[in-house]
């Protein structure tokens, strides 16, 4: 069992195989990579913009934010991260950080080299392409948070990142059913979706009083699936599973 | 600058009591809404429900007291863009 020396990284495969399809030994290349392990406490940045990093990340555990900040120090966040994800995989090939990664939860993480990405990639083409896709869709999630922020009111897009969050999540068998651990704070969703904390709190307890999600503690409940999916206008083709179980 | 306050309900979905505020030619700038009890550390608070001109801020504060948001309001109209 040669994923017993990694035990963490199987996330990273889980999430490439949710999106691509991989060989045994694409499989077993990825199961190699060195990774150096880190523990971070919340709240902490990982890698910040203007960084020129030698080296990407991968979540092994736990859920991160990408965002950017105005000249004024307000904060927008563009993307969540959480377990298989390599928020900063574009620095493999541009080499200044136009992001900052921070942590939302504790996270584990584990850094890869540039120079072993490289070898992977050059050893491997299929993985050179499945890091494009995953790239790719990185680029579709973003269109689809312009569109979110830019057109959809507060309580549609509210709707609309519960029901990514969670296709994600069960794409990387992070979610049971229709349930899973959603960490964030309302102010840290008001950051994702450009609006205040107070119309956050505003809009969840809408979505609770009409029944579409059930909140306790950390952790979300969607009783009906096919409600929340229509008042967040989602569709997940843009998630591009390969699986499209995980999106139904 | 002299602001004017007008008590009025605000309809928020949960019937919220607010102000609505005007500057000295009897303008229109903002409506404030006192946030009741289900916000958690926001409850009691004064919110910037919605600003007009200078006021129209993306990220809506909350105030302390109607003093603070007054204050915030007239140093926002006394800005130069």
């Amino acid at each position: 069992m040669h994923a017993s020396f990694h035990p963490q990284d199987n996330a990273l495969i889980r999430k490439l195989e949710s999106v691509f399809a991989l060989t045994d030994d694409e499989r077993q290349a990825l199961d190699d990579l060195p990774l150096q392990v880190m523990d971070i406490k919340a709240d902490q940045d990982i890698v910040r913009e203007g960084d020129r990093p030698s080296r990407s990340f991968t979540i092994l555990s736990g859920f991160t934010s990408t965002y950017k900040v105005t000249g004024d120090g307000r904060r927008q966040i563009v993307a969540f991260g959480i377990a298989g994800d390599i928020p900063d995989l574009q620095s493999l090939h541009l080499k200044v950080l136009d992001i900052s990664v921070a942590t939302l939860t504790p996270c584990r993480v584990g850094f890869i080299n540039h120079e072993d990405l490289w070898r992977l990639c050059m050893r491997h083409p299929r993985i050179a392409a499945a890091f494009w896709r995953e790239t790719l869709i990185e680029g579709a999630i973003f269109r689809e948070w312009v569109v979110n922020v830019g057109r959809r009111d507060a309580y549609t897009r509210m709707a609309h990142i519960f029901c990514e969050l969670l296709v994600r999540l069960k794409a990387v068998g992070l979610a049971e059913g229709y349930a899973c651990n959603l960490p964030m704070t309302q102010s840290e969703f008001a950051d994702a979706i450009g609006t205040s904390t107070v119309h956050v709190n505003r809009v969840i307890q809408e979505l609770r009083a009409n029944g579409l999600i059930e909140l306790s503690g950390d952790r979300l409940n969607v009783p009906d699936w096919e409600k929340l999916k229509h008042a967040g206008d989602f569709d997940p083709t843009y998630l591009h599973l390969e699986n499209a179980q995980a999106a139904a | 600058m002299t602001l004017t306050l007008q008590p009025v309900r605000v309809a928020t979905g949960s019937d919220e009591e607010g102000m609505l505020v005007f500057d000295e030619e009897q303008r229109l700038v903002a409506v404030l809404t006192h946030l009741g009890e289900q916000y958690d550390g926001l409850s009691g608070r004064w919110y910037l429900e919605a600003g007009f001109g200078r006021l129209g801020v993306q990220d809506h504060p909350t105030y302390a007291d109607l003093d603070e948001a007054q204050a915030w309001i007239r140093q926002r109209l006394a800005r130069e863009r």
